[in-house]
């Protein structure tokens, strides 16, 4: 039996880019010019991936630089079976969880660890008429609050809902299970969801 | 004859405990067709402004993965990557980078 690596949900949102197939093929050759060329490509998508994960600044451009350095040894390895971007995200998404694996941060259990404390968790909504969001969150408001969830929430968040990871992959990837990936998603729409809504009345507040 | 069994009604806490998997199982398309659920949708304000809400945090967050959302990262990181390099034999892998920006 033929088995893929390739994760078609991503495959799709990963076309291939102008000049990249050129620019690989001259890398593995040891063209350093076709590695700036490569750098050039995906270094916003590497290190937004990496800021969304992280919420940090300096630790996300730690990370883009060792995700490329990871890249220059491995360029030989990859073989074409998905899409170039899918594969270098993919080792960056890696690369970022052993970091924080590193750092302490235990994903094996993230009910019993990375789950926020009682004022993170996001508040039950039964029969209370909260004001619904206004419909027009702006990228920049969700950037913030995205960067200021409860680190568990944000991987999964940013991994499913950004990034276009199934469930059962994060689960793979988190080692957790998937009903986990799935409680943890719910659990931070509704955190953002608080999230946005605070900032929506303040900015309603500055006006009036 | 048209069915008259009556529709099973759940309350807040039964719906909003279904909801990790219902949004899961609705890949993107709405959350669900079945009875139970759009029964409660359709009298709850609560629950449906929920719903609402979580479905366009969810609209949005994809948004995001437009280049255009992109940061670039500074110019240290390339910088650093090339000093990192500048050690390494080109027969590790892709070749040592030169020293141009590749901005």
């Amino acid at each position: 039996m033929t088995q893929t690596n390739a994760t078609p949900g991503m495959f799709k949102r990963n076309p291939p880019i102008a000049g990249e197939a050129d620019a690989l093929e001259r890398a593995k050759n040891g063209d350093p010019d076709a590695f700036a060329k490569l750098y050039a490509l995906h270094k916003r998508r590497v290190y937004t991936l990496c800021l969304r994960m992280l919420g940090n600044v300096s630790e996300a451009e730690d990370m883009t630089q060792e995700a490329f350095l990871h890249l220059f040894r491995k360029l030989g390895s990859f073989r074409g079976e998905s899409a170039f971007s899918t594969w270098l995200h993919r080792l960056t998404v890696n690369l970022v969880l052993m970091h924080l694996r590193k750092k302490g941060l235990q994903l094996v259990s993230l009910e019993e660890t990375i789950n926020p404390s009682e004022e993170d968790a996001p508040k039950r909504d039964f029969g209370t008429a909260d004001p619904q969001l206004s419909g027009s969150v702006d990228r920049v408001a969700l950037e913030r609050a995205i960067a200021t969830l409860p680190p568990g929430y944000r991987l999964v968040f940013v991994l499913h809902d950004i990034e276009g990871y199934e469930h059962n992959e994060i689960a793979a990837m988190l080692e957790c299970s998937t009903g986990n990936s799935k409680s943890q998603l719910h659990k931070a729409r509704l955190k953002l969801r608080e999230l946005l809504k605070q900032s929506e009345m303040a900015t309603r507040q500055e006006v009036a | 004859m048209p069915d008259s069994t009556p529709i099973r009604t759940i309350d807040c806490a039964e719906f909003q405990e279904q909801l990790p998997e219902l949004f899961a199982n609705s890949k993107g398309g709405r959350l669900s067709d079945d009875p139970v659920y759009a029964q409660h949708l359709s009298t709850c304000p609560t629950c449906s402004a929920l719903v609402r809400d979580l479905e366009y945090i969810a609209e949005q967050a994809r948004m995001l993965l437009d280049p255009g959302s992109d940061i670039d990262p500074s110019e240290d990181v390339w910088n650093n990557i090339q000093t990192a390099l500048a050690g390494t034999n080109g027969d590790e892998g892709g070749g040592k980078p030169n020293g141009h920006s590749p901005h």
